[in-house]
C-alpha cells in the first residue's frame, strides 16, 4: 500500500522555505498533483520550538490551493486557544489562480467561538478562525500563525497528508530544542521510502515533496495506518505547569498516576458502609464488582465537562458521589474508588474510543481520548465502560474493543489489549414463522437474537417510543410492503449479553403474482451483504474490521389453495472471506410448508487490494443466491 | 373537536387532583415517589410545574429593563429523561449591552431511606459561555439526579433589549402538569400577542389591565454660589397590561420522524411590538401592514438607491448587449452575466451587504448585492424589473407583518400579465426558476414608486423526467440494454446540483449504485452546463441475475432498476403536512424484446390510479405486439403541498405504484 505514495523524501538541515518567493499560480502545479484532488498543500512549514520545559512555540505556515468547494476543509486557517494556550499571531494572504495577491486578513478580523459539540456541556477551549468567502475557484490561501503554550507534554505530530483527495507539493516539519532536553521521536510509514536520516539532539527536520492525492475506497484501512507520520515527545515535560519526566510507558503511566490520579479515591464513610452492605451477601469478588457497577449505573450520569489540568484530571470520587455525575475519567475513577473500598483492585485504563485505534505501544506520549476500567480477576480480565447507564457488566462493544490500551497502576503504565469479539461471538440468529395467504400477503412471528457486537448495535432500541420502534422496523424491512407491527417484545439478558426481539408482523404482496402462480422470495429477512462498486484498479487493501455470523430460519406455511411447484437447489460456498449456506426444503405432512435455512459468515480480515474483486463477487453471490424464489401454483 | 373533548376531560380531572404546593422548595414526597406519568405512560420526564413571569423593571440608576423569571420543577422518570437535568439558557449581546442571566437556584430531591433529601446546585455545576459575538449561554447541570429524582430550579434574565420579548413557551416535548405564565407590560409598549398558527392547540389567555404608580425622587439644584438641593417626591401613574395563563395538564408535543423543527409546531405566545409611547414623547409606530413593511424596507434599507445605481456598469452592459436586439436575448445575457460575474458568499439578506458597486468590483456578494444588481442592470437595459422580498424556507412564514418576516430578495421582470422571477445567486437555476430555499410562502414585489404586491413563488410548471429503456436478453441470459433520459426544469437543476462537475469515472459508480449486478458503459450527458436546456443522458448497461429461470419458465420484473421498490411513506399516520419540492412528471418507458424460443405466459395488468381528484395520477400501461413488449409507467404530481389528512391517500397511491412495479412477467418455452 505504501508503494502508491510517490514520495520524494528530502532531508534538509538549515534550508528554510521562503513563503513569499514561491509561485502560487495554479498553472505551476505539477499535473500529477491535480489528479483526484480537491486541494493541494502548496507549502506547509511547521516549526515547533521548545523554549523551556514549560514553554513551547508553534509556528505554522500553510499555503493551500483549493480547486473546488470540497477542498475548503483543507484550508485549516484556525487555531485553538484557552487559558494555557495563547495565539500570538494569525494572518492570511489570499491569492487568485494566477498567483496574485487579492486579499490580506489580519488577526483582528478572525472570528471566535467556543469549541465543543452538543455532547459536551462545557469546555473552555475556543477557536479563532478565518471566516472568508471564496469567490472563485481555484484559490490559494496562505495562513500563518504563532501559538504559545505552557504544556509541552503534547507535541504536535507531523502528518503531511491527513485526508483523501488532498495532494502535497511540499511540506516540512522542524522540531527545535535549543536546550537539548532529552526527547524521543518515532517515524511511521516511511519504511519503503528512500531517505536519509540525520537528526541531532537539538533538532529534527523533515520534508516531503510531490505526494499525489489518495482516493477513498470502500472497506479500506484507516488512513493513519499507512500514511507517513512523525511523533515527538520530551522526556522532561510540563502539563499546564505540572512538570514531569518519563521516557517510556512505565514512567509516563507512573507520572499520570502520581499527578493526575493519586489521592482521588477517598469516599464518604456512609457510602463505604452502604456499598459494603450492598455487596455483603455476594459470594465472589466478581459478583461484588457487578453490584458496584450496577450501583454506579443507577446513581450517576455521564456529563462531559472538560476541565482540570487540560482536561486530563478526574474529579474526586467524593465529588462524584455527591453530585451524581461526571465525565469518563470521573466515573471510571469513582467506580474504581467504590471497588477499592471493598478491597477489589481495578485499573484506570486510557483508550482511543471509536474506530479501532491503538495506543502506540512503542511510543510513550499523552494519547487516548477515553477512559475505561480494567479488573484483573483470576483467569479473567473484566472491563467496565463506566459512562453508560445501560451497558451490561463486562461489555465493551465496538467503541473500545480489540485495541491496545494504557493501563495505569501505582507502579507505572502498561500496554495491554481489550478483548476482541470474534466472528462466532458476533451472532445474529433469527427464526420466523410465516403464514402466507392466497393474495401473497403474510403474517409472521419473528424472533431475532443478537449477541456480541450486534448486541450493542440494537439494545438501545428498547428506549425508543413505540411508534419510533415501529418506524425503525418499517425502514429496516422496507422490502416488506405495508408492514404492520402488531406486537414488539424485547428481552434484554444482561447476564449473557443477548438481546432478543420478538415481533408479530403482517404485510401484503410478499409473494408476487405471475398469472396463476405466486413467486415467493426465500429471503424473508434479507441477508447482510455490502453493495460494492466495480473497481478494476483497486489500490488500497480490503479490511473487514469485525466478523459476523448470521443464522436464519424461515418457516413458510403455504395457503391451502396452492401447492409448491418448485424450490431452488441447496447452495453452499466457503472461501477465505466467509461462508454461505442456503437450503430450502418442503416439509409438513402434505407438503404445505417450506423451510429455508441460511447461514452466512462474514469473517474479519485484512486482504490485499487484488482480492477486492473476489470479495465483490462473493457479495454478488450472496445477493443472487439468497434472493431466489419458490414457485407456488394454485390447485 | 377532538381537542375540545380532551380539554373538558382534563378540566374535570384537575378538580379531582389533590392541590399541589408549587412554592419553590416545597417538593413533596409523593412527587419523588411517582414512578410513571399517570396519563402519558411513555414520558421519560415531565414538567410538574413551570412558572414564567415577564415584567418591566424601572430602575432609577439603570433605567428600564425587561425581566424574565422562570421557575421549573421537573420529574425524571427514567434514564432517558436524565437529559432534562441539564439546562441551557441563552442570552443576547450586541457589543455594548448584554443580557444578564442570574439568580440561579436549584435543588435535586430524592428519597433516601424513606426520607426526602435535597442536594443543592452549587457553582461548580454552573457554566457561563460566550458562544459567539451575539450569543451568551449559561448552562447548569443538576446534582445527584437519578431515575425518580425531582429537580427544581429558578433563574432570572435581565435584559436591556426592552423592545423585544422572547416567545413564551406553552408546550414541550414532555407533558406539563401545571403551567403558569404572567406577562405584565406597561402601556409604554404596545405589544400585540400572537399564538403559533402551526400549533394544533390554542390555549386561551386572560387579559386584564391595572394601574400602577411609579414613585421616584427628583433632585433639583438651585442657586449660584450657595447651592441648595431639593428632593422632590414625584410619581407617575400608568396602565399595566396583564396577560395571564394558568393551565393543568398540557400534552407533550408529538414527535414524528422527518419533522426538523418540532418546536415550530409547539404552542407558544409571540409578541409583536406595534408602537412605543413613553411619557412626554410622541408615539413611535412599529405597527405594519405588508404594504408598509415593503415600503419601509425599500426606502430605509437602501434598496431604492441600489436598484437605481447604474454608472459603474453601464459601459460593460452596453458592450454586452451591443449586438443583441430581442428582449429575450437581452434578458438571458444579463442574467448570465450577473451569475458568472458575481459569486454568492452564502449570506442571505434583502440588503445589499457590500453595496452593489463594491460587490461588482469584488466579484462576490450576498443575495441582496447580487439580485439588486440584477434588477438595476435590467432596468438599465429597459426592462420593467423590480425586487421581490422573500422569506426563505428555513425562515418560515411570518405570523404578522414585520420587517423580520423577510430575509431574502430576488428579481422579477413584469410582463403584461405575469412576472418572470430570477435569482442569480444559484448558478444552476434558469430564468423563471428559483432555488429551493426561495420557494416558500409568497413574495412581495416592490415597484419604483414604492407600491407593492404579492407574487406567487411556488413553481407551477411541471418538471419532467422522461426515461426510455430498450433491452433484451443475450444468449447468456444477461440483460443488455440502453437507457435514454431527458430532464428539464427543476429536475435538470437538481441533476446539475448533484452531479455537475463530477468526473465521468466517478459518475459511473453513482449510476451503478443500487441497481444490482450491473455494468454501465458509454455514458453520455449533454447540456450539462447549458442551464435552462434539457439534459439528455444515455448509457448502455449489462444486468446479470435480472431474471430467474424456474422449471423452464422465465420470471422477470420488467421495470428492472427503474421501478419503485419501497413506499417512501412508512408511518401509520401523520400530524404535519407533506411537502414535495416541485410539481413533477416522471415517466419510464420499457421496450423489451421477448427472447427467442419463449412466449409470454402472463403479463402484469394495466392500471390507472388517481390521487385526490387529479392532484396526482399514476399510469401503468402494458402492451404486447408480437415479440415486443412495451410498458409505460408514469407518475404525475400536480400539487406540492398535501395536508396531513391526505396522508393515507398518498400512502396508498405510492403503495399501488410499488405493487405494479414489482409484478413479474412469466415467459414459457414455445
Amino acid at each position: 500500500m505504501r508503494k502508491i505514495l510517490i514520495l520524494q523524501f528530502l532531508f534538509f538541515h538549515l534550508a528554510t522555505t521562503n513563503l513569499l518567493s514561491q509561485d502560487y499560480s495554479i498553472l505551476s502545479i505539477a499535473p500529477d498533483l491535480l489528479v483526484n484532488s480537491n486541494a493541494i498543500v502548496r507549502n506547509e512549514a511547521i516549526e515547533v520550538s521548545i523554549l523551556a520545559v514549560d514553554k513551547m512555540r508553534i509556528k505554522t505556515k500553510r499555503v493551500v490551493s483549493v480547486l473546488n468547494q470540497n477542498g475548503d476543509q483543507h484550508i485549516q486557517a484556525y487555531d485553538f486557544y484557552d487559558e494555557n494556550r495563547k495565539i500570538k499571531d494569525q494572518r492570511v494572504i489570499v491569492y487568485n489562480s494566477r498567483g496574485e495577491v487579492i486579499d490580506k486578513i489580519k488577526q483582528r478580523n478572525f472570528d471566535h467561538r467556543s469549541l465543543h459539540g452538543s455532547g459536551t456541556l462545557f469546555s473552555d477551549n475556543r477557536l479563532s478562525y478565518l471566516n472568508y468567502t471564496i469567490k472563485e475557484y481555484p484559490i490559494t490561501i496562505a495562513y500563518e500563525s504563532v501559538v504559545e503554550t505552557n504544556s509541552t507534554i503534547f507535541i504536535q505530530p507531523w502528518k503531511p497528508i491527513e485526508n483523501y483527495n488532498l495532494s502535497v507539493e511540499r511540506a516540512s516539519y522542524r522540531f527545535v530544542n535549543p536546550n537539548a532536553i532529552p526527547f524521543r521521536f518515532e517515524q511511521n510509514n516511511f519504511q519503503e521510502l528512500d531517505f536519509d536520516k540525520n537528526n541531532s539532539d537539538s533538532e529534527l527536520f523533515y520534508e516531503v515533496q510531490n505526494i499525489s492525492a489518495i482516493e477513498h475506497e470502500v472497506l479500506s484501512p484507516d488512513l493513519s495506518s499507512f500514511l507517513p507520520q512523525v511523533y515527538v515527545a520530551l522526556n522532561e515535560f510540563a502539563l499546564v505547569g505540572v512538570q514531569g519526566k518519563a521516557s517510556n510507558w512505565k514512567e509516563l503511566g507512573k507520572w499520570q498516576y502520581d499527578y493526575l490520579l493519586k489521592g482521588k479515591t477517598a469516599l464518604p464513610q456512609e457510602t463505604v458502609v452502604m456499598i459494603n452492605n450492598l455487596t455483603a451477601n455476594a459470594p465472589s469478588e466478581r459478583e461484588k464488582a457487578e453490584i458496584v457497577y450496577n450501583y454506579v449505573q443507577e446513581n450517576t450520569r455521564y456529563i462531559s465537562v472538560q476541565l482540570g489540568i487540560g482536561g486530563w484530571e478526574p474529579m474526586h470520587a467524593k465529588d462524584v458521589d455527591e453530585l451524581g455525575y461526571g465525565d469518563c475519567k470521573a466515573l471510571t475513577n469513582y467506580t474504581k474508588a467504590l471497588l477499592e473500598s471493598l478491597g477489589i483492585p481495578s485499573y484506570y485504563t486510557v483508550v482511543y474510543g471509536g474506530k479501532k485505534n491503538n495506543i502506540d505501544p512503542e511510543f510513550a506520549s499523552m494519547q487516548g481520548n477515553h477512559v475505561i476500567l480494567n479488573l484483573p480477576f483470576e483467569g479473567e480480565e473484566v472491563w467496565l465502560e463506566c459512562t453508560s447507564q445501560s451497558t451490561p457488566f463486562n461489555y465493551l462493544g465496538d467503541f473500545t474493543d480489540d485495541r491496545k490500551v494504557l493501563k495505569i497502576t501505582p507502579e507505572g503504565g502498561e500496554i495491554i489489549s481489550t478483548p476482541n469479539y470474534s466472528t462466532e461471538v458476533n451472532l445474529k440468529k433469527s427464526f420466523s414463522e410465516i403464514l402466507l395467504n392466497e393474495d401473497g400477503g403474510f403474517s409472521a412471528n419473528v424472533t431475532c437474537e443478537n449477541s456480541g457486537i450486534p448486541y450493542g448495535d440494537i439494545y438501545g432500541i428498547r428506549n425508543l417510543k413505540e411508534d419510533h420502534q415501529k418506524i425503525y422496523y418499517r425502514e429496516k424491512w422496507g422490502h416488506l410492503k405495508e408492514l404492520e407491527i402488531a406486537e414488539i417484545v424485547f428481552e434484554n439478558d444482561r447476564d449473557s449479553v443477548v438481546f432478543t426481539e420478538n415481533l408479530k408482523i403482517k404485510g401484503v404482496k410478499l409473494a408476487s403474482k405471475a398469472g396463476n402462480r405466486l413467486l415467493l422470495p426465500l429471503d424473508f429477512l434479507p441477508a447482510k451483504f455490502f453493495s460494492l462498486p466495480r473497481n478494476q484498479a483497486r489500490k488500497l487493501p480490503l479490511v473487514i474490521q469485525r466478523g459476523k455470523t448470521y443464522k436464519d430460519v424461515f418457516q413458510y406455511k403455504i395457503p391451502e389453495k396452492f401447492k409448491i411447484e418448485s424450490i431452488p437447489d441447496p447452495f453452499s460456498i466457503e472461501n477465505e472471506f466467509g461462508k454461505l449456506f442456503f437450503k430450502a426444503s418442503i416439509t409438513g405432512i402434505d407438503g404445505t410448508q417450506l423451510k429455508v435455512e441460511r447461514l452466512l459468515v462474514l469473517k474479519e480480515g485484512n486482504w490485499g487490494s487484488s482480492k477486492y474483486n473476489a470479495y465483490r463477487k462473493f457479495m454478488n453471490q450472496i445477493r443472487s443466491f439468497t434472493n431466489q424464489k419458490a414457485v407456488l401454483v394454485s390447485n | 373537536m377532538k381537542h375540545f373533548y380532551f380539554f373538558i376531560i382534563s378540566v374535570l380531572s384537575v378538580c379531582l387532583l389533590q392541590a399541589q404546593n408549587y412554592k419553590f422548595g416545597k417538593v413533596s414526597k409523593e412527587e419523588v415517589l411517582e414512578k410513571v406519568h399517570p396519563k402519558y405512560k411513555e414520558a421519560n420526564a415531565a414538567i410538574l410545574f413551570r412558572e414564567h413571569r415577564v415584567y418591566y423593571d424601572l430602575n432609577q440608576n439603570t433605567g428600564l429593563s425587561l425581566v424574565t423569571e422562570v421557575h421549573e420543577r421537573i420529574k425524571i422518570y427514567n434514564k432517558e429523561g436524565l437529559k432534562w437535568a441539564n439546562k441551557t439558557i441563552s442570552g443576547y449581546q450586541n457589543g455594548t449591552e448584554r443580557d444578564d442571566i442570574g439568580n440561579i437556584k436549584g435543588y435535586t430531591y430524592n428519597i433516601e431511606d424513606g426520607k426526602l433529601v435535597d442536594e443543592k446546585l452549587r457553582n461548580n455545576g454552573i457554566f457561563n459561555e460566550e458562544t459567539n459575538k451575539y450569543i451568551l449561554k449559561t448552562k447548569f447541570t443538576m446534582p445527584a439526579v437519578t431515575e425518580g429524582s425531582v429537580i427544581e430550579y429558578k433563574y432570572t434574565i435581565t435584559s436591556p433589549f426592552t423592545t423585544s420579548i422572547d416567545d413564551v413557551p406553552l408546550q414541550f416535548e414532555i407533558p406539563v402538569k401545571r403551567l403558569e405564565a404572567e406577562i405584565k407590560i406597561p402601556e409604554f409598549f404596545g405589544f400585540r400577542m400572537h399564538y403559533n398558527p402551526k400549533s394544533p392547540i390554542i390555549f386561551p389567555i386572560n387579559k386584564s389591565t391595572e394601574t400602577f404608580t411609579y414613585r421616584y425622587t427628583q433632585k433639583s439644584r438651585t442657586g449660584q454660589r450657595v447651592v441648595s438641593t431639593d428632593y422632590d417626591q414625584r410619581s407617575i401613574d400608568y396602565l399595566l397590561n396583564n396577560y395571564d395563563f394558568k393551565r393543568n395538564d398540557i400534552p407533550p408535543l408529538k414527535k414524528e420522524m422527518y419533522v426538523d423543527y418540532l418546536q415550530n409546531y409547539a404552542a407558544y405566545l409571540r409578541w409583536e411590538l406595534k408602537y412605543t409611547q413613553f411619557p412626554d414623547s410622541p408615539v413611535e409606530n412599529y405597527s405594519r401592514t405588508w404594504e408598509g413593511v415593503a415600503k419601509s424596507i425599500y426606502n430605509d434599507s437602501g434598496l431604492k438607491q441600489e436598484v437605481n445605481r447604474t454608472n459603474f456598469f453601464d459601459k460593460d452592459i452596453d458592450k454586452l448587449l451591443s449586438d443583441t436586439k430581442d428582449r429575450t436575448g437581452k434578458l438571458a445575457k444579463i442574467f448570465n452575466y450577473v451569475k458568472n460575474k458575481i459569486t454568492w458568499n452564502d449570506f442571505i439578506g434583502f440588503r445589499a451587504e457590500s453595496g452593489i458597486k463594491s460587490a461588482y468590483i469584488k466579484g462576490a456578494g450576498n443575495t441582496g448585492d447580487i439580485n439588486l444588481m440584477l434588477v438595476s442592470m435590467l432596468r438599465y437595459a429597459g426592462f420593467e424589473a423590480n425586487p421581490v422580498l422573500v422569506s426563505t424556507k428555513s425562515h418560515g412564514i411570518p405570523i404578522y407583518p414585520t420587517r423580520n418576516g423577510f430575509n431574502y430578495v430576488i428579481a422579477a421582470v413584469e410582463t403584461q400579465d405575469d412576472f418572470v422571477l430570477m435569482d442569480a445567486t444559484d448558478k444552476n437555476v434558469a430564468i423563471g426558476e428559483l432555488p429551493n430555499r426561495a420557494m416558500n410562502w409568497r413574495g412581495r414585489i416592490i415597484r419604483e414608486d414604492g407600491t407593492s404586491d404579492w407574487v406567487n413563488l411556488m413553481p407551477t410548471v411541471k418538471s419532467e423526467n422522461i426515461t426510455m429503456l430498450n433491452m433484451q436478453f443475450d444468449d447468456d441470459m444477461v440483460l443488455q440494454g440502453k437507457l435514454v433520459r431527458k430532464l428539464n426544469g427543476l429536475h435538470a437543476k437538481k441533476f446539475r446540483d448533484d452531479y455537475a462537475g463530477l468526473a465521468k469515472k466517478d459518475y459511473i459508480p453513482v449510476l451503478e449504485k443500487n441497481k444490482g449486478n450491473i455494468e454501465i458503459s458509454d455514458v453520455t450527458i449533454s447540456n450539462e452546463k447549458a442551464i435552462g436546456k434539457i439534459i439528455k443522458q444515455s448509457y448502455n448497461f449489462e444486468l446479470k441475475n435480472a431474471m430467474e429461470i424456474i422449471n423452464e419458465k422465465i420470471y422477470f420484473k420488467p421495470m428492472v432498476f427503474a421501478g419503485l421498490t419501497e413506499n417512501p411513506f412508512k408511518g401509520k399516520e401523520r400530524n404535519y403536512p407533506i411537502f414535495f419540492d416541485f410539481p413533477s412528471s416522471d415517466s419510464n418507458t420499457i421496450n423489451f424484446l421477448i427472447p427467442e424460443g419463449y412466449e409470454v405466459e402472463s403479463l402484469p395488468e394495466s392500471a390507472i390510479v388517481d390521487l385526490k381528484n387529479g392532484a396526482g395520477v399514476f399510469k401503468f400501461v402494458v402492451a404486447l405486439n408480437g415479440k415486443f413488449l412495451r410498458i409505460e409507467s408514469s407518475l404525475d404530481l400536480n400539487n406540492i403541498v398535501y395536508s396531513s389528512l391526505d396522508y393515507e391517500g398518498l400512502k396508498n397511491f405510492y403503495s399501488e405504484m410499488v405493487n405494479k412495479h414489482s409484478e413479474a412477467i412469466v415467459l414459457t418455452k414455445s
